[in-house]
């Protein structure tokens, strides 16, 4: 067996095993609710029901939802980018010493459990008039969402060599100038990898709405499917249902990005 | 596993509020008010709340609610928490009985005994067992709307495949282990028992034993003392000796309601609350009966209170809405739901709740038990020591080797610092 053929099996093998989960949503989708669920898997459902896309629209109001869940992350997508690209290019250019401390400080806040922040964030938010609002989900896109995402971008500004960071200050850039002209554009990786997962973060942000939000008017999709979650077992197919609907938005900014990404990066 | 930590996370939480739940109790009984009501529930559950704030806005149109749903209850447990230990709890919430005494020894409820008199409301007029479930430190905190118990569901269809009569009029352990005997097949079991303290204790009281040592103020589990012990072997000797629950791993493949809801468990032990979801199920006939019984009758309460939050500002305006929604309008409405046994005798007793064409058709069933009703302690910690027994009482079901000493021993270490936390 030649390695490019055990290459494609492995390939073939990782898409495998993250296809089959999406293929059992969307078969499990079609089925006619109010049936026993299969015992063990079932490939294709003897009756196919299409109107399931439809009928959850009735169980609950997932337009509004899914716009509101849009709102958030074509806010707080991009500004978890600019937020996140600039302070992990502080980090990849200051001194040996300051970069330590500021990556020792992005590590301790990565392992803050999320659980700890819920009490202070409410008071916060409560102090500043915004529960309720669809800022509050938001607003961790200012500090880039997680240090993990800083992180990301420190490392790869990092391998990008020195010098020229160095060249472009000497012909009088700013660093903010650097930031954009030399930094963005050779990181164009790091920004494409952080934009799907902060979009993915925040497209399945649970608790932040579970908490701060009150109103059902600016609910947001992930606390559409756990309301259909607990739904009985025979009515499961209509969690699927709304479950494809959640997955296919994301995938679908996907695949536009990756061929966007691939285009401008390796000219194909 | 994460239910578990959510509702311990919750717990911690409300102990952090124990500052900030010192609520000044404005009020403003004339002029407009707006106010926050908080349920949790499935959405075929919810609707029936819904139903009456739409209801209630239309008789008192000066008050706005805005009706929170939280699909999970653990879900629900951490959002209040969070919200009291921030200060902006909702005005009103709803809870179990078993849940609620975590919220009132931290100061976060003000009792609605002190809005008895102002709504006009007598509490002759509701059964007394949520009552005194609901009455903590010597006050009503919390205003019960249900009276729910312990029953056996069972599927007719299966039943009547098998030859067994319903014994609507009560049976002992030996007729109940026998039926679910003819019932198991190898497709379908006889029953499905949770391993939870919640459904063992009518069993114990049912025998003559005791779950606790003492009502009001526990200081340990007494599964040790002769009669309650002897109950715990009789429901372990079902899932070990007979086989007729459904195994650890059926149980993880598919839990009791589905297995219930789709013929492959003949008779299941649950609350009325499975009656709306089970009616939403295609085909399934389905019926109660009520819980087998070995010296002397026994049940168990399952109830819900409308709480006020100490931190409202609109103290008159909560209890406007809860006297509503546990008053006559109010129970008939979540009655005609389904979800609820109404507290309040009068509906109870109608055709709301008793109505002989929908399913279960001997509704009375619930209403027969109610004189020998028991419950659970109320003590703060209450909930995290049913977790821990719910983990201990799953291994004597199902874990080989483990034995009903193993389990009474884990039982009673494990517990018992919480229980002495609980007292304090």
């Amino acid at each position: 067996m030649t390695r490019r053929m055990l290459h494609g099996a492995a390939v073939f093998g990782v898409a495998l095993v993250f296809i089959l989960p999406l293929a059992f949503m969307l078969l499990g989708s079609l089925r006619v609710p109010g049936l026993a669920p299969p015992d063990g898997f079932e490939w294709v459902p003897d009756r196919i029901r299409w109107a399931n896309f439809q009928t959850v629209f009735d169980l609950v109001p997932l337009w509004g939802y899914i716009w509101n869940s849009v709102l958030v992350a074509a806010v707080a997508v991009p500004v978890t980018v600019v937020v996140g690209s600039l302070a992990g290019f502080a980090i990849a250019t200051a001194g040996p010493v300051v970069r330590r401390r500021l990556v020792l400080v992005s590590l301790v806040a990565l392992m803050i459990p999320v659980t700890a922040l819920w009490i202070p964030r409410f008071v916060l938010f409560r102090w500043a008039g915004l529960i309720d609002t669809p800022i509050v989900l938001m607003l961790p896109a200012l500090m880039a969402t997680t240090p993990f995402f800083v992180l990301i971008f420190a490392v790869v500004y990092s391998r990008i060599p020195k010098q020229m960071f160095e060249a472009a200050a000497l012909e009088g850039s700013s660093a903010i100038a650097t930031w954009r002209r030399v930094a963005v554009p050779l990181g164009r990786p790091a920004t494409f990898a952080v934009s799907v997962l902060a979009l993915v973060w925040h497209w399945a942000n649970f608790v932040d709405p579970l908490l701060y939000l009150t109103t059902e008017e600016r609910f947001t999709v992930p606390l559409a499917l756990r309301t259909l979650q607990t739904l009985e077992a025979t009515n499961h197919p209509l969690m699927l249902a709304a479950a494809v609907i959640a997955t296919v938005i994301p995938l679908a900014l996907f695949f536009l990005a990756q061929r966007a990404f691939f285009v401008k990066t390796l000219d194909i | 596993m994460r239910g578990t930590s959510l509702r311990l996370l919750a717990v911690s939480l409300t102990l952090l509020a124990a500052t900030a739940c010192m609520g000044d109790g404005g009020d403003s009984s004339s002029g407009n008010a707006s106010i926050r009501l908080q349920v949790s529930g499935e959405r075929e559950e919810t609707a029936v709340y819904r139903a009456v704030v739409r209801a209630f806005e239309k008789d008192n149109p000066q008050i706005d609610v805005t009706l929170v749903e939280v699909a999970d209850k653990d879900d629900h447990l951490a959002k209040l928490a969070t919200a009291f230990s921030a200060g902006d709890p909702p005005d009103v919430f709803l809870v179990n009985f078993r849940e609620y005494s975590q919220f009132v020894s931290r100061g976060a409820v003000a009792p609605f005994e002190d809005h008895l008199a102002a709504q006009e409301m007598d509490l002759a007029d509701y059964y007394e067992e949520p009552i005194e479930a609901f009455t903590f430190d010597g006050a009503l905190q919390c205003m019960p709307q249900n009276i729910s118990s312990l029953v056996v569901y069972f599927n007719t269809d299966l039943f009547e495949r098998a030859g067994v009569e319903p014994p609507f009029g009560g049976w002992t352990w030996d007729e109940f282990r026998d039926a679910a005997l003819e019932l198991t097949t190898r497709d379908v079991r006889g029953v499905g028992i949770e391993p939870n303290v919640i459904r063992l204790a009518p069993f114990m009281w049912s025998n003559g034993g005791e779950l606790v040592d003492d009502d009001t103020e526990p200081t340990r589990f007494t599964f040790d003392d002769p009669a309650s012990r002897e109950a715990l072997e009789f429901v372990v000797s079902l899932v070990r000796d007979d086989e007729v629950v459904p195994s650890e791993r059926e149980v993880a493949a598919q839990d009791l309601e589905t297995r219930f809801t789709t013929g492959k468990i003949a008779m299941l032990l649950s609350s009325r609350r499975e009656t709306p979801p089970f009616r939403e199920v295609t085909g399934l006939n389905f019926d109660v009966l009520p819980l087998p019984q070995a010296e002397r009758p026994s049940g168990i309460l399952h109830s819900d209170g409308y709480c006020i939050a100490a931190q409202s500002d609109e103290q008159t305006a909560a209890a406007e809405l809860i006297a509503y929604a546990t008053g006559e309008q109010g129970q008939t409405i979540t009655t005609l739901g389904g979800r609820t046994v109404p507290s309040l005798e009068s509906v109870a007793n109608s055709l709301a709740f008793l109505d002989p064409l929908q399913a279960p058709a001997h509704s009375q069933v619930f209403l027969d038990g109610i004189p020998d009703l028991r419950r659970t302690p109320v003590i703060p910690t209450w909930p995290e020591i049913e977790d821990l027994a719910e983990e201990i009482l799953t291994r004597a079901f199902y874990e080989p080797g483990y034995t009903i000493d193993d389990a009474i021993a884990a039982l009673e270490d494990q517990t018992s610092e919480l229980f002495a936390e609980g007292g304090e």
